[in-house]
């Protein structure tokens, strides 16, 4: 208990005083994650509208494959991605691996199932009412997808935010893929994970005080959206 | 004409949900849809909207064939609105809801305010303009969505049900605001109904529609009845809007509705006037639509909202000189009718 206690105070002095290290392991979190979601956005809600708007043969079993790889593992990712960006990898001469981009490539995979599945259940939430009326009046195509997106818009940015809550607490991509070079690739879930190998406990619980705090405010976050995309759904 | 229909078909599944053979609208008339749930007013009502292609046949919109591409029907859509039976308002201030029609038009801005505060006018709703949409009554909302639809100025304006659910008085000024629509702004109106008074008192034409297809009486002219009453001491059989036929001797009881009548052609007879009244003879006023010969005679079809053929001798169609598409009136002796 002694150990626990010594640590968070070690912890809440780290953060207070606004440690290098810890800033830059935060910062790199931050640059993958974002980037990660950003990216995983822009394919995810087109993919998600067409889905919702189109009918095709194979639709549902499209949806259930997405469903599916919601419960996909980072390291099994992590592994498929490796194989592509190694040395002997086809992607190999592209020098990706022990790089941001290399985790944010698997990261990208990991939450564009995300993304997808729960924009295209926000939109399922969204009255066929809505639709029908921007068509008729004389909406088109591309007008329709942005009134049905207006009227979404609370489900699709808690899908954006459940997708950064993934990427941001993920250590599977980031330790295979990243390598956890330190000043480079070292990310909060990275670094705790060394830190715990060394016996390292402060920076550890400085890092997991900072990460946990980040969940809270994403899930305050999700739960207001969320809440309010209920509120309009009809 | 606006609208012709060859043998129009909508399916769900195995389904036929909307079978029509021939349908001619023409413009700037009043049309009431009318028919039991499940008859295909909505259906008809959408493919007349162009948010739904037929399955089968030929849909012709002012002469030229409606294939079907989404580029097409998003062409025709600028002109023809459809006010659904439960309108939905977009979320945002009402007057956000009747500038986005606006808008996609690329009107611009001082004009799309103006045009805002005319139609909330019409509607009675101004002070409505900055309230929430999602805060106002069934009643206020169809207003809305009327005024919304108005705003575009259509050539055609389709509703469904526009009266339904809401109280009396949200009911008159939904019905002025359609009668003004048609008869200031040259709209013309096509709107679906439960209620047979509404469809005569604003339609010039009525299309009664039973089981997905037109209630017509084809060579044997038997009519599916919509309503029976007994108000004091007379039997009113209602085949359609204004298609009542009045007995003061009924052959049949209240108590056991009859279904369907059939209404022997031999027996029907038509003229070009009104003539006298006979309390023995109903008589309607339709557009005859064909004439064929058979026989030693000839067998006219004449639209009255249901469509009915009558048998005439050569004689009397040339003693009358009926012309196609003329208003004619049919005389229907009830000696003549049977009800099953």
């Amino acid at each position: 208990m002694d150990l626990l206690l010594d640590s968070l105070y070690s912890a809440i002095l780290l953060v207070v005083g606004l440690d290098a290290e810890l800033l830059n392991i935060v910062g790199v979190s931050l640059t993958v994650s974002l980037g990660a979601t950003c990216i995983a956005s822009c394919f995810g809600l087109p993919c998600a509208f067409l889905i919702s708007f189109k009918s095709f043969p194979g639709k549902p079993f499209l949806i259930t494959i997405l469903n599916t790889l919601l419960a996909m593992p980072t390291v099994v990712i992590g592994l498929i991605v490796y194989s592509f960006i190694s040395r002997r990898g086809i992607l190999g001469p592209l020098e990706l691996l022990y790089t941001q981009k290399a985790i944010i490539i698997g990261q990208v995979i990991l939450i564009f199932p995300v993304i997808t599945t729960l924009t295209i259940a926000a939109i399922s939430r969204i009255d066929k009412r809505y639709r029908q009326t921007a068509l008729t009046l004389g909406a088109s195509e591309m007008q329709v997808v942005g009134v049905v997106f207006r009227e979404a818009r609370y489900g699709i940015v808690a899908a954006i935010i459940a997708a950064f809550g993934r990427v941001i607490a993920e250590v599977g991509i980031s330790m295979m893929l990243g390598g956890n070079a330190k000043g480079f690739t070292r990310t909060m879930t990275t670094a705790m994970a060394l830190e715990y190998d060394k016996g390292e406990f402060v920076l550890a619980v400085a890092l997991g005080g900072v990460l946990m705090s980040m969940a809270f405010l994403i899930n305050m976050l999700f739960h207001f959206f969320q809440g309010r995309g209920d509120q309009y759904a009809v | 004409m606006l609208y012709e229909l060859q043998d129009v078909a909508v399916c769900r599944g195995d389904r036929t949900i909307l079978d029509i053979k021939e349908l001619v609208i023409t413009s700037e008339s009043v049309y009431s849809l009318v028919g039991p749930n499940g008859a295909g007013k909505t259906t008809l009502l959408n493919v007349l909207a162009f948010l739904l292609h037929p399955d089968r046949g030929q849909l012709f919109y002012k002469g030229a064939a409606v294939k079907g591409s989404s580029k097409e029907h998003h062409r025709l859509r600028q002109r023809v609105v459809l006010v659904d039976q439960y309108p939905i308002l977009f979320t945002g201030p009402v007057w956000k809801n009747i500038d986005f029609a606006l808008k996609i038009r690329k009107i611009p801005a001082a004009q799309r305010k103006q045009r805002t505060n005319e139609v909330l006018e019409r509607v009675g709703m101004q002070e409505f303009a900055n309230a929430e949409a999602h805060t106002l009554s069934g009643g206020e909302t169809k207003r809305i969505a009327l005024a919304r639809a108005l705003a575009i100025d259509p050539e055609i304006l389709l509703c469904d049900e526009p009266t339904a659910n809401v109280d009396a008085e949200n009911q008159e000024r939904i019905l002025d605001i359609l009668s003004y629509c048609n008869k200031k702004q040259q709209t013309s109106l096509i709107f679906a109904t439960h209620y047979l008074s509404q469809a005569q008192r604003l339609a010039d034409q009525s299309i009664v529609l039973q089981n997905g297809s037109l209630a017509e009486g084809g060579n044997d002219n038997i009519f599916s009845i919509v309503q029976v009453a007994a108000p004091q001491g007379e039997m009113r059989v209602t085949l359609g809007p204004g298609l009542v036929l009045k007995m003061l001797d009924p052959p049949i009881s209240s108590a056991y509705p009859p279904k369907r009548v059939q209404i022997d052609p031999g027996h029907v007879a038509l003229s070009n006037t009104s003539g006298t009244a006979n309390p023995d003879t109903v008589r309607w006023k339709g557009r005859l639509l064909k004439i064929e010969v058979e026989g030693g005679g000839v067998r006219a079809t004449v639209d009255c909202g249901v469509r009915i053929d009558a048998l005439l001798s050569s004689e009397q169609y040339r003693q009358e000189s009926f012309l196609l598409g003329a208003s004619v009136y049919v005389n229907i002796p009830l000696g003549g009718c049977v009800f099953s």
